[in-house]
């Protein structure tokens, strides 16, 4: 309850706005998504308190989801890879005239979502929280290689690539000076590289400059078609009875999904477009623009949305390009995510849960009368948006430090992004790769220091052993279904 | 990634996206990267006295993936490995690369290196932005300087009120 005296404040509504409005527009937006524009945003955010700035990231992180499933609905480009389910059916109900319902029980599943997975986070947080008190390092190591082999293998379409993505994020992770004896490592004797390669900068290249170079070399222009809203056919009576079991199911499938690690948006949306599908009694309207895929898809991302708050509050743990960001948000103030932080920032933490209800329904009022004005923003000609684009990045990544060693990582990374989205790489697992192996080699050291280097240490616990078992089953399970398959 | 079934495509004929197809660079240089990994941690303590490692080992598995995956990548390629480009909005991935819209994307992306410093925040940005917009096929080449211009210096003044160090706005001039 305190948290809600916190989000209530007159700053941080404010910046729960600003946040919501932010996070819509880049929602709406091609080319730029909730994780870069966190990015983008945290040099900006270093003099506000931690506070107001997580209840404004919390908002990006919303908004998006709702202004993804505006551009799915209206013009069938999914913004990310959670709207594409919406997109199906959410853009025939469109062309049928039914865009202001498919943008109503989108709007309103999100709203329900959003707020039933703030429930249960609030809730479940605090009791995971209470569990992790007792984690020793051998544990937390553990976790982490759960993290490092779900996110290679569940994300993209590879397990080498992942692993490739993974380990290079991991040989990005060690370059600077060493946290536990303080030697200098991978920075062959250039001086700007011993504090290390900032998140910022390797997020900020990869999505922002990786992508204008790819979108660039292979740009469509004027494909897009935005369909009008005619009149204003809100949801009607059966609309809602169709509606409410999607919303619901969805909710069940997202939460849960999301919370894992390396769930998720894609894997609950495309879970729940396939369970309605199976469940409705209207099979026939189906790919033709059937309510219950939009509800159901819509609700799943963001109740998933809210999932990956779970682990990274509670454990420290990110399981999504955003959540690396969020966790790299922490570590700027000094703050460590984690059962600690409970005890020592009761306020941060309430405050950041209480302003997700706020944000909620901040975004429900801003986009169910307001989607005409933000689907004005795709008219920004694509030419002008992608250099916009990269000037902000630029500014981001000198911003930091100002060091012209920066710009030419930017452009090392920018390029490798480009390899990566051209060969098929996933992302994510880099950054995860970045942010979670400086903190899985000071467990893996702490507890073998414990040990006094004995490996046995890392499965002394049931814990470790049964997360290391996991960890081992992600990268067999795909090869053993294999074999069984043939 | 599977595109939109909705979004109708064309040329996907060749469905080649331009991917060469075998690229044995790219597990080169995959190796390529583990070994100054390699290299890198060669030059570092592997153990430590009070623990059974020390600042290299980590290097060193970093190192050691790489090239384990290098080669993986390339047994891959030898089998026929495909490549599907992924898609992004505004783009297909199965349409051929534009060589010229992407070297002049990535001049944009270099420039700031060479200008940052000496000529300042604004006038970098105005010139990236005219070159990515050239890269997306923009024809109004004088309206790009304007409103690059424009972005440039307004959002040096706004950024550097809120706090951000981003150096003077002109430097060249002492400004």
């Amino acid at each position: 309850m305190q948290g809600f005296g916190v989000a209530l404040q007159p700053m941080n509504l404010f910046y729960a706005l600003l946040g919501s409005v932010l996070g819509t527009a880049i929602g709406v937006l091609p080319g730029i998504g909730p994780a870069l524009t966190i990015a983008l945003l945290l040099p900006v955010t270093i003099s506000v308190a931690p506070t107001s700035a997580f209840i404004m990231f919390a908002g990006v992180l919303y908004g998006a989801m709702y202004g993804g499933s505006t551009t799915s609905i209206l013009i069938n480009t999914p913004g990310e890879a959670g709207s594409m389910m919406t997109a199906l059916e959410g853009n025939k109900m469109a062309r049928n005239g039914r865009g202001a319902a498919a943008l109503a029980t989108a709007a309103i599943g999100s709203f329900i979502a959003g707020t039933i997975a703030t429930i249960l986070l609030t809730f479940a947080a605090p009791t995971i929280a209470e569990i992790a008190f007792v984690f020793k390092p051998s544990d937390y190591f553990a976790l982490t290689v759960v993290a490092f082999t779900s996110a290679a293998v569940v994300m993209g379409s590879s397990r080498v690539r992942g692993f490739i993505s993974l380990f290079v994020g991991l040989a990005l992770g060690v370059v600077g000076i060493d946290k536990m004896t303080g030697a200098p490592r991978l920075v062959f004797g250039r001086p700007e590289l011993l504090d290390g390669i900032d998140l910022t900068v390797v997020l900020v290249s990869l999505f922002a400059v990786g992508e204008i170079l790819f979108v660039a070399s292979r740009f469509r222009p004027g494909h897009d078609e935005i369909i009008p809203i005619k009149g204003f056919a809100f949801m009607t009576r059966e609309d809602w009875k169709r509606s409410w079991g999607p919303w619901l199911r969805g909710t069940a499938l997202g939460f849960p999904i999301g919370a894992l690690p390396a769930g998720g948006s894609e894997i609950p949306t495309m879970l729940s477009y396939t369970i309605e599908r199976k469940l409705t009694k209207y099979k026939d309207e189906f790919g033709k623009g059937a309510i219950e895929g939009v509800a159901g898809p819509e609700a799943a991302n963001n109740a998933a949305a809210a999932g990956i708050l779970v682990p990274l509050l509670t454990l420290g743990l990110p399981t999504s390009a955003t959540a690396a960001v969020l966790l790299a948000a922490f570590q700027n103030y000094g703050l460590q995510p984690g059962p600690f932080l409970f005890t020592s920032n009761p306020d941060l933490i309430w405050g950041l849960i209480a302003s997700l209800y706020v944000g909620n329904f901040m975004l429900l009022v801003l986009n169910l009368p307001l989607v005409g004005v933000w689907v004005r923003l795709l008219l920004i000609p694509r030419p002008q948006l992608y250099a916009g684009i990269l000037i902000f990045a630029m500014i981001g990544i000198w911003g930091i430090s100002g060091q012209v060693a920066d710009l030419v990582i930017m452009v090392a990374i920018g390029i490798m992004g480009y390899v990566m989205r051209v060969y098929d790489f996933p992302i994510a697992p880099v950054l995860i790769g970045l942010i979670l192996g400086p903190m899985a080699e000071v467990q893996l050291r702490t507890a073998l220091a414990a040990g006094q280097g004995n490996p046995a240490v890392l499965i002394g616990t049931p814990l470790s052993t049964v997360l290391l078992i996991v960890a081992a089953l992600f990268l067999l399970a795909p090869l053993l279904l294999r074999r069984l398959a043939k | 990634m599977s595109n939109n079934p909705e979004i109708p495509l064309e040329g996907t004929g060749s469905g080649d996206g331009g991917a060469a197809p075998r690229p044995w660079w790219l597990g080169g240089a995959v190796i390529a990267l583990g070994c100054v990994c390699l290299y890198g941690s060669a030059q570092l303590p592997q153990g430590a006295r009070y623990a059974a490692i020390g600042p290299g080992m980590f290097v060193t598995v970093a190192g050691g993936g790489l090239v384990v995956l290098g080669i993986a990548l390339l047994v891959q390629i030898a089998r026929g490995e495909k490549f599907e480009p992924q898609d992004a909005e505004d783009a297909s991935g199965h349409e051929k690369a534009n060589p010229v819209a992407l070297v002049t994307a990535l001049a944009a992306a270099i420039v700031p290196i060479f200008t940052m410093k000496p000529l300042g925040l604004p006038i970098t940005a105005m010139l990236s932005f005219v070159l990515v917009a050239r890269a997306f096929q923009s024809e109004k080449m004088w309206l790009d300087f304007v409103y690059g211009a424009l972005l440039g210096a307004a959002s040096w003044l706004l950024f550097t009120r809120l706090g951000l160090q981003l150096g003077g706005f002109l430097p060249i001039a002492a400004i």
